[in-house]
C-alpha cells in the first residue's frame, strides 16, 4: 500500500504541474481544450491526493510498522480514534493532510464554477495547483510519508501522549481547513489581478469561502485553547506560544477582510486594501506553517525541527513577491470611488476596526519574531512571553470590542448628532451602568471595569438592533415576537448572522477578561480526608486509585467538591484529576478534572503523589466565567451558520442566472 | 514611551486623530512593566520569569511534575524576596545569573525598547494614514470630486438637484430609523 501511496503522490505532482501549464497556456492562448485539460488535472490532483491519504490511513490502521511514519506515530495499542488522528499527528502526515484539504477545496471550486467565471478559472486552477504542487514536491523530494524502514520494528513509538486527547482529533483538522481554504480567496484575487477583471465579481464568488475560512480558523483557535486548557494543566488556555500566534494572525487579518469587504460591496471603496488583506491572510497561513515546521522559533506545539524551513521561507517570499508585484501592476485599475461624507459613518468605523485588527496582528507578529530579531541584531536570546502580549494587546482588544458596538449601528455615509444619540444613548448608558455595578461589586482593576463596560455596550447595541427590527415587523406586519425575530434574521441573514457572531465574540472576550483578572489558585499537599477552600469552593481529598492497562497506567484521585466551607458546605459532586503514565513512549501526563458552571470552573490538578504515604499535592484553580468562552464559541458558530446559509432567492434561482452581468448585490 | 506620547500628541492635533488619540492614550499606559522599587510578591516575580524547562510558560504557570527548572527557581525567588529586595533588584539578580532569556518580557532599554514601542508606533502611523485617507475622501465628497472627476458619469436627476438630494437624504434617514 505504501507503493500505491507513493505513486499517487508522485502522479499527483506530475498532474498538478501539467494542470498549471495547461491552465496558464490555455488562459494566454484562449484555448478551451487546454483550459479543460487544466480543469481535469485539478480533479485528478484531488483524486490522487485522496488515494494517498487513504493509503496512509490504511497503513496506520493495519499497523504496518515497516513504514517509518506509522512506526513513529502509532502503536499496536493506540485506540482507533487516535490512530486516525495520527494521520495529522506527525509532520509528514500533516503535510499530506494539508494537500488533501487543498485538493478537496480545489475540486469544490471547480464544481461551483463549472459555468461561471470562465476567464478567471484557469488562473484560479493554476494558483491552487501551484500551492498544491509545492506541498507535493516536499512530500516527493524532501519528506516522504511512505518511506519504508530497512527493518520492521516489533512495536511503534506511539502518538505523543499530549496529542491523545479528543480536542486534538478535531483541533488540527479545523485549523488546517481554515488555513488551507484561505487559498481560495487568494486564488481568485490572483485571477482578478491577472485578468484585470477587478470588479466585485471575485469578491461575490469568494464571499462564502472567506467566511468559511474565518469560521474554521475561529474553531481551530478555540479547539486549540480547549486542548491546552484540559491537557497542559497549568490552569490557562492561551500562552501566546509562537504556534498559537501563528494560528491567531490569519484569523485577525481575515476578520479585518470580512469587514472591509462590505465597504467595497456597498461603496466600491478599499479595493487595494481588500486585495492586500487577502494576500496577507494567505501569506500568514504559510508563515504559520513555516513557524511550526522550521524550528526557527521554539514552541511546545511545533513539529520536530526539520530542514523544511528554507523551502517554506522561499515559497513565502515567492508568494509575496508575485502577489505584491501583481497588485502594484494593477494599481491603476484598482482606483475606487473613495468618497466619504463624514468621519461619523460606518465606513470610518470599519476602517478603524481594520486598523486595530491589523494592528493586533502586527503586534502578535512582532512579539513572535522579536526573539529571532534580537538574536540577529544583538546576538542575545530573549523571551517574549505572555506578559508582553497581554500588556500590549489588552487596550487594543478593548478598543476593538468598543468598535464592534459602534460599527453595526452607525449609519452608512453620514451619522447626524441626533442619529448618533438615538443609536448610542441606551448602549452607552448600559455600558456605564455595568461598569458602575462592577465597581460597586468591588472590581478595582481599571481595565477589567472598562472591558466589562465596553462588552455591555457592544451587547446592548446588538440587542437594540434586534429589538427595533422585531418591533417594526410586529407593528407593520402584525407578527408574533418569535415569528418576527426568525423572519427578521431570515430576511437579512448576513446582517443578523453577523450580529450573532458579535455576541459570540463578546462572550469570549468576557470569558477571557474574567478568567484572567479574577483567577484564583492554590497549591497544597494533602493527606486523605484533608480539604482546602478556594473562591467559595471546598475540595476534599477522598482517596486515590490506580488503573492499569497495556497502553497507560492511570493514577486518579477522588476529590469531592463542596459549595461553601465548614459545616454549612453543600456537597456538589466529585472530580477525578489524574496522572497518566503512557508506556510507549514512556511519558507522564497530567489530566485535569474540572467542575464547570456558568459562574466559574473549579480546575483541579493532581500535581504529584507519593504511593507509600498517599500524600498528594493538588493545584486548584478557580477560573471565573470561562464557560462563557466555550458558549461564545457555539454562538459564534451559530451566527456564522446563519450568515452562510443560502437565502431563499439563492436557493430558488438557478446559479447561472442569479447575478446579471455587471450588477452589484447589496 | 515618550515617543509614543509625542506621536499621540501629533495625532491629536490632526482633525481625524481624536478617536485614535483616545485609543493610543489608552494604549500608551501599556508600556513595559514598571518594576521600579516595588515590593515583590512571589506570584509577580514568578510571572516575570520564564521557566527554562522548554514548556514556554512562565515560572508561575509551569506545573511540570518535578520540573528541574521551575521548582528550583520558585525556591530561589522565595529566597530573594526574603532578603527584602525590590522586584527590580530581584529581576536584575536573575537576569545577571541566567541571562536575559529568563525574563518573560523584554527589558525596556536599548534595542529591546523597540519590542514595546514599535507596535504602537506602527498603529499610530496606520492611524495617521487612515486619518489622511479619511480627510482626502471627505474633501472629495465635499467638492463632489468623485462624480466630477474625468471619466465619471455626469450628474443626473436626483444627484444634480440639491433639493432632490436633500429629500433623498431625508428619506434615507427615515428608512434607517424605521429599520
Amino acid at each position: 500500500m505504501s507503493e500505491i501511496g507513493r505513486l499517487a503522490v508522485v502522479l499527483g505532482l506530475v498532474v498538478a504541474l501539467w494542470g498549471i501549464g495547461a491552465s496558464v497556456l490555455g488562459a494566454l492562448r484562449r484555448d478551451a481544450r487546454l483550459i479543460a485539460s487544466g480543469k481535469h488535472a485539478a480533479y485528478a490532483f484531488s483524486g490522487l491526493t485522496g488515494i494517498a491519504v487513504v493509503a496512509l490511513l490504511f497503513l496506520l490502521l493495519t499497523r504496518d510498522f515497516n513504514v517509518e511514519y506509522v512506526a513513529s506515530y502509532s502503536s499496536s495499542t493506540l485506540p482507533l480514534w487516535y490512530t486516525i488522528a495520527a494521520l495529522w499527528g506527525g509532520m509528514k502526515g500533516s503535510l499530506l493532510w494539508w494537500t488533501f484539504i487543498l485538493a478537496v477545496c480545489n475540486a469544490v471550486v471547480q464544481l461551483q464554477n463549472r459555468d461561471k467565471n470562465r476567464d478567471q478559472m484557469p488562473w484560479v486552477t493554476a494558483t491552487m495547483l501551484i500551492v498544491g504542487a509545492f506541498f507535493l514536491s516536499l512530500l516527493v523530494f524532501v519528506t516522504d510519508p511512505f518511506e519504508r524502514l530497512p527493518f520492521t520494528p516489533r512495536e511503534g513509538s506511539d502518538l505523543n501522549p499530549l496529542l491523545q486527547n479528543y480536542w486534538m482529533t478535531i483541533h488540527p483538522p479545523s485549523l488546517y481547513v481554515g488555513f488551507v481554504s484561505t487559498t481560495v480567496p487568494f486564488a481568485f484575487a490572483m485571477a482578478a489581478l491577472l485578468t484585470g477583471k477587478l470588479g466585485d465579481a471575485w469578491i461575490r464568488t469568494t464571499r462564502r469561502w472567506a467566511l468559511f475560512s474565518w469560521f474554521f480558523l475561529s474553531l481551530g483557535n478555540l479547539f486549540g485553547a480547549a486542548w491546552a486548557y484540559v491537557v497542559l494543566g497549568w490552569g490557562g488556555y492561551w500562552a501566546w506560544d509562537p504556534v498559537e500566534n501563528a494560528a491567531f494572525m490569519p484569523w485577525l487579518t481575515a476578520s479585518a477582510y470580512l469587514h472591509s469587504v462590505m465597504i467595497q460591496e456597498k461603496k466600491d471603496m478599499l479595493k487595494v486594501w481588500n486585495m492586500a488583506l487577502v494576500i496577507l491572510t494567505f501569506a500568514l497561513t504559510i508563515f504559520g506553517t513555516f513557524l511550526t515546521r522550521s524550528g526557527v522559533i521554539s514552541s511546545v506545539h511545533s513539529f520536530t525541527q526539520s530542514g523544511l524551513g528554507p523551502f517554506f521561507m522561499g515559497f513565502l517570499l515567492a508568494i509575496l513577491t508575485v502577489s505584491i508585484g501583481l497588485l502594484v501592476w494593477r494599481l491603476p485599475l484598482l482606483k475606487s470611488r473613495n468618497e466619504l461624507e463624514s468621519v461619523f459613518s460606518r465606513e470610518a468605523a470599519f476602517l478603524l476596526n481594520n486598523l486595530i485588527l491589523v494592528g493586533i496582528a502586527f503586534t502578535v507578529f512582532w512579539g513572535t519574531v522579536f526573539p529571532v530579531l534580537s538574536e540577529w541584531v544583538r546576538g542575545v536570546k530573549i523571551t517574549v512571553g505572555p506578559p508582553f502580549f497581554n500588556r500590549v494587546n489588552a487596550p487594543l482588544g478593548i478598543a476593538l470590542v468598543f468598535l464592534m458596538g459602534v460599527g453595526p449601528v452607525i449609519a452608512w455615509r453620514k451619522a447626524t448628532a441626533k442619529s448618533l444619540w438615538r443609536s448610542f444613548a441606551a448602549p452607552l448608558g448600559t455600558g456605564v451602568l455595568v461598569g458602575a455595578i462592577a465597581f460597586a461589586l468591588g472590581v478595582r482593576n481599571f481595565y477589567a471595569v472598562l472591558a466589562f463596560s465596553v462588552a455591555a455596550f457592544a451587547l446592548a447595541t446588538v440587542w437594540i438592533e434586534f429589538w427595533r427590527g422585531m418591533r417594526v415587523r410586529q407593528s407593520m406586519l402584525g407578527e408574533k415576537p418569535w415569528t418576527a425575530l426568525s423572519r427578521l434574521i431570515g430576511k437579512n441573514r448576513r446582517r443578523y448572522g453577523g450580529y450573532i457572531v458579535h455576541v459570540g465574540v463578546v462572550m469570549i472576550f468576557v470569558g477571557i477578561v474574567a478568567s484572567s483578572v479574577f483567577k484564583l489558585e492554590l497549591q497544597r499537599p494533602m493527606q486523605i480526608g484533608e480539604s482546602a477552600t478556594l473562591g467559595g469552593y471546598t475540595v476534599r481529598y477522598e482517596g486515590i486509585e490506580v488503573e492499569d492497562d497495556e497502553h497507560v497506567e492511570r493514577t486518579f484521585a477522588r476529590v469531592s467538591v463542596w459549595d461553601g466551607e465548614g459545616q454549612g458546605a453543600t456537597r456538589l459532586g466529585e472530580v477525578y484529576p489524574e496522572k497518566r503514565f503512557y508506556k510507549k513512549p514512556k511519558q507522564p501526563t497530567t489530566e485535569v478534572s474540572i467542575w464547570s458552571t456558568l459562574g466559574a470552573d473549579l480546575y483541579v490538578v493532581l500535581g504529584s503523589y507519593d504511593p507509600p504515604t498517599k500524600l498528594a499535592v493538588f493545584q486548584v484553580f478557580v477560573n471565573p466565567m470561562i464557560a462563557w468562552m466555550w458558549i461564545g464559541g457555539v454562538v459564534l458558530a451559530l451566527g456564522t451558520g446563519v450568515c452562510m446559509w443560502p437565502s431563499y432567492a439563492e436557493r430558488a434561482v438557478p446559479v447561472t442566472s442569479r447575478v446579471p452581468a455587471g450588477s452589484r448585490t447589496a | 514611551m515618550q515617543l509614543v506620547a509625542s506621536v499621540v500628541r501629533g495625532l491629536r492635533r490632526s482633525s481625524s486623530g481624536v478617536a485614535l488619540g483616545a485609543c493610543l492614550a489608552l494604549a500608551s499606559g501599556f508600556g513595559p512593566p514598571a518594576a521600579h522599587a516595588e515590593v515583590a510578591t512571589q506570584a509577580q516575580v514568578e510571572t516575570d520569569l520564564t521557566c527554562q524547562c522548554g514548556c514556554g510558560l512562565t515560572v508561575h504557570s509551569c506545573n511540570h511534575l518535578n520540573c528541574g527548572s521551575g521548582i528550583p527557581l520558585k525556591k530561589e525567588i522565595a529566597e530573594q524576596i526574603a532578603t527584602g529586595k525590590s522586584r527590580e533588584d530581584i529581576l536584575s539578580y536573575f537576569e545577571g545569573k541566567y541571562g536575559e532569556k529568563i525574563l518573560s518580557s523584554p527589558t525596556a532599554r536599548g534595542f529591546n525598547l523597540a519590542a514595546w514601542t514599535v507596535p504602537f508606533i506602527a498603529i499610530a502611523l496606520g492611524g495617521l494614514i487612515v486619518g489622511i485617507v479619511l480627510t482626502r475622501w471627505r474633501r472629495g465628497a465635499g467638492t463632489g470630486g468623485g462624480a466630477d472627476r474625468p471619466g465619471a458619469p455626469p450628474l443626473r436627476g436626483a444627484q444634480a438637484d440639491p433639493e432632490l438630494r436633500a429629500r433623498l437624504d431625508r428619506e434615507l434617514a427615515e428608512l434607517e430609523r424605521r429599520s
